[in-house]
């Protein structure tokens, strides 16, 4: 057999290409895929969340790849007959845009076992809610000494260069915006009055930040003192040594249900759909809920306890009366014209 | 002449597999992100012109094309301003000096931007190494604001973006012959006279190169633009990162994507017209 150079070529470059993405050979038949959050969420998940799924399913094989919810879309959105992902992890915002672009399988409910059990904010058929997050003031009692009880707090003037919020590129920065709005007689339509109040904070804004993650490290750097601050960024930081604390306003904390679902065309529904009943597990979400993962259960089987008890909510009875929950269609509709306002009136 | 011809027919078969490379991984992507980008809808049905009509007559998203573009002409100048007198210091120094030099300027390419970057943050911060250190010598009452500030981000900027600066400048600087300045000097030269007149002409095409380098990375410096900069301060690389991300808007951050890309093309055509024309003036 006479092999010309470039058919040599061509066949080395093809076996190189398959070394190099051995998935290419592989298409059919992979493991369960999770993408789960990146960094605290991504260790609960490993440490709590798959050994209870592997263990209630025959030691089914899964992999986490956490990533970023938009990160995640764009990933089943490009491939959208082949996902790479079988159960993707929502905020409320990008469920909403996954649902809405046909990117989710409905959950099965009939068949889960712990869906019923869970409180009614958390039941939703595209995807339920396995835990919430929780936005408060975050507040530094090193050099604020007497703690902070309302979002009215964050404008008094001894505050001046202190205080630190985001943009809204994220859940939490733009759920801040629509609660201040709602503080001042705005609504999810109407942020109008939010934007007014962003404007004369002002002189108080040390940092908008980029992401919650930045924003939280800047109470590290003593950048800043006070702002609005995710529950579970703040634990982490408090675990970690750095003077922090969080306390639920007056007004009532700000919840986002984050949503599990499982991704159109997976060809692992059956085992996706366990994965997200592993998830509402009660025994799941109360080991969950304890230190160092500090992670809101929606079970109402599941007892409040430590920090969460102490901090947030005795109950599920008190959680309802102390959460603010944000209806986040309305807000999906009004975002991109807030953050195109946000990118040209807020300069500090 | 017939022998250079076949070299670069020989040339031309060893780029095939780059050049098989480059268009699968390269030409065929940015295909694919003008194709986006000529979508009127968020859910790209049809097709038409407005997503750039949209940008090109917005004076807010012309602003943040042009800061972007001017905050790379401040962190190349300023990296020239000191990247120059240290590539000067390194080709002039005895060898032993060299080698703690070179590791001086290529220290900051062994450790990740995200690290560099965070490392301002400790250093521009209320309560970081400037602050405390003027509060302390009682020159300033309460801290200074450099965070979050276009100066503070310019120069830390510059100190991650510097090596692209300083190592072509060396190259040229290593090239240059010292008798050219002996001869200079002897032919009654003054320093900034042999400057001027001869150390500026032979480097400048190293120094086209080093500027070249410097802009594009900082113009497109994602993370230290982000973490320096803020949330607030807005440039190209995060109104992209918005657009495609947050707000899934995939057409209008493609389209911005290629007006930034044909800027930055303009940009780069500029310095190498300007680097062709000191070819000139070096050998006239």
């Amino acid at each position: 057999m006479i092999v010309s150079r470039r058919s040599l070529l061509t066949s080395a470059l093809a076996l190189g290409a398959m070394h190099a993405f051995p998935r290419l050979t592989l298409a059919q038949a992979r493991r369960l895929v999770f993408a789960t959050f990146t960094g605290s969420w991504e260790e609960a998940h490993k440490d709590v969340l798959v050994p209870a799924f592997r263990k209630a399913n025959n030691n089914a094989e899964i992999t986490l790849d956490p990533m970023l919810s938009m990160d995640q879309i764009a990933k089943v959105k490009a491939a959208l007959q082949n996902p790479p992902i079988d159960v993707m992890l929502h905020d409320p915002g990008p469920a909403l845009q996954a649902i809405d672009q046909g990117l989710v399988e409905p959950f099965p409910v009939a068949k889960s076992q712990y869906y019923k059990d869970l409180i009614a904010d958390a039941q939703e058929p595209m995807g339920p809610a396995p835990f919430f997050q929780v936005v408060g003031i975050t507040y530094n009692p090193d050099k604020i000494k007497k703690p902070p009880t309302s979002w009215a707090d964050i404008w008094k003037p001894e505050y001046k260069g202190r205080v630190g919020i985001t943009n809204l590129n994220s859940t939490l920065g733009t759920g801040w915006l629509v609660e201040v709005a709602r503080m001042r007689g705005g609504s999810e339509a109407d942020v109008e009055a939010g934007f007014k109040a962003i404007e004369e904070l002002k002189p108080n804004l040390a940092a908008v930040a980029a992401n919650p993650g930045q924003l939280a490290t800047l109470y590290q750097q003593g950048q800043i003192d006070i702002g609005p601050g995710n529950f579970n960024a703040i634990q982490i930081l408090k675990a970690r040594g750095v003077p922090v604390e969080f306390v639920a306003p007056k007004e009532g904390a700000i919840a986002f249900k984050t949503t599990i679902h499982i991704v159109k065309n997976s060809p692992n529904v059956e085992l996706a759909a366990k994965l997200i009943d592993a998830s509402l597990a009660p025994e799941v979400q109360a080991k969950l809920m304890e230190s160092p993962y500090l992670i809101v259960p929606t079970n109402t089987k599941v007892k409040m306890a430590g920090e969460i008890a102490r901090a947030l909510a005795k109950d599920h009875a008190d959680m309802k009366k102390k959460f603010v929950f944000q209806d986040w269609k309305k807000i999906n509709e009004h975002r991109a014209s807030w953050i195109e306002r946000f990118n040209r009136d807020i300069k500090i | 002449m017939s022998a250079r011809t076949d070299t670069a027919t020989y040339d031309l078969k060893l780029a095939l597999p780059l050049a098989a490379f480059f268009a699968a991984f390269f030409l065929a992507p940015l295909f694919i992100l003008i194709f986006v980008s000529l979508h009127t809808d968020v859910s790209m049905t049809k097709m038409g012109l407005t997503q750039y009509a949209k940008f090109l007559l917005d004076p807010f998203s012309l602003g943040v094309l042009g800061h972007t573009l001017w905050i790379g002409v401040e962190v190349t100048a300023l990296c020239l301003f000191l990247g120059f007198p240290m590539a000067w210091a390194y080709v002039r120094s005895p060898r032993w000096a060299q080698a703690g030099l070179v590791l001086v300027i290529l220290l900051p390419l062994l450790t990740s931007v995200v690290v560099r970057t965070f490392a301002w943050i400790v250093i521009l911060g209320r309560q970081g190494i400037i602050n405390t250190a003027l509060i302390e010598l009682g020159v300033i009452d309460s801290p200074l604001r450099l965070l979050y500030t276009e100066g503070g981000m310019v120069v830390a900027l510059a100190q991650v973006q510097m090596p692209l600066m300083v190592l072509p400048v060396i190259t040229a600087l290593s090239r240059l012959d010292p008798n050219l300045l002996d001869a200079s000097a002897a032919l009654g030269a003054g320093h900034w006279r042999t400057f001027r007149k001869v150390i500026l002409p032979l480097t400048f095409p190293g120094i086209v190169a080093g500027c070249l380098l410097t802009y594009a990375a900082a113009i497109t410096a994602f993370i230290t633009q982000t973490l320096i900069g803020g949330g607030q301060m807005l440039f190209m690389p995060m109104y992209i990162y918005q657009q495609s991300s947050t707000l899934n808007n995939w057409p209008f951050a493609a389209a911005i994507s290629i007006i930034f890309l044909a800027a930055v093309l303009v940009a780069v055509t500029l310095f190498n017209m300007v680097g062709r024309l000191s070819k000139g003036y070096a050998q006239a």
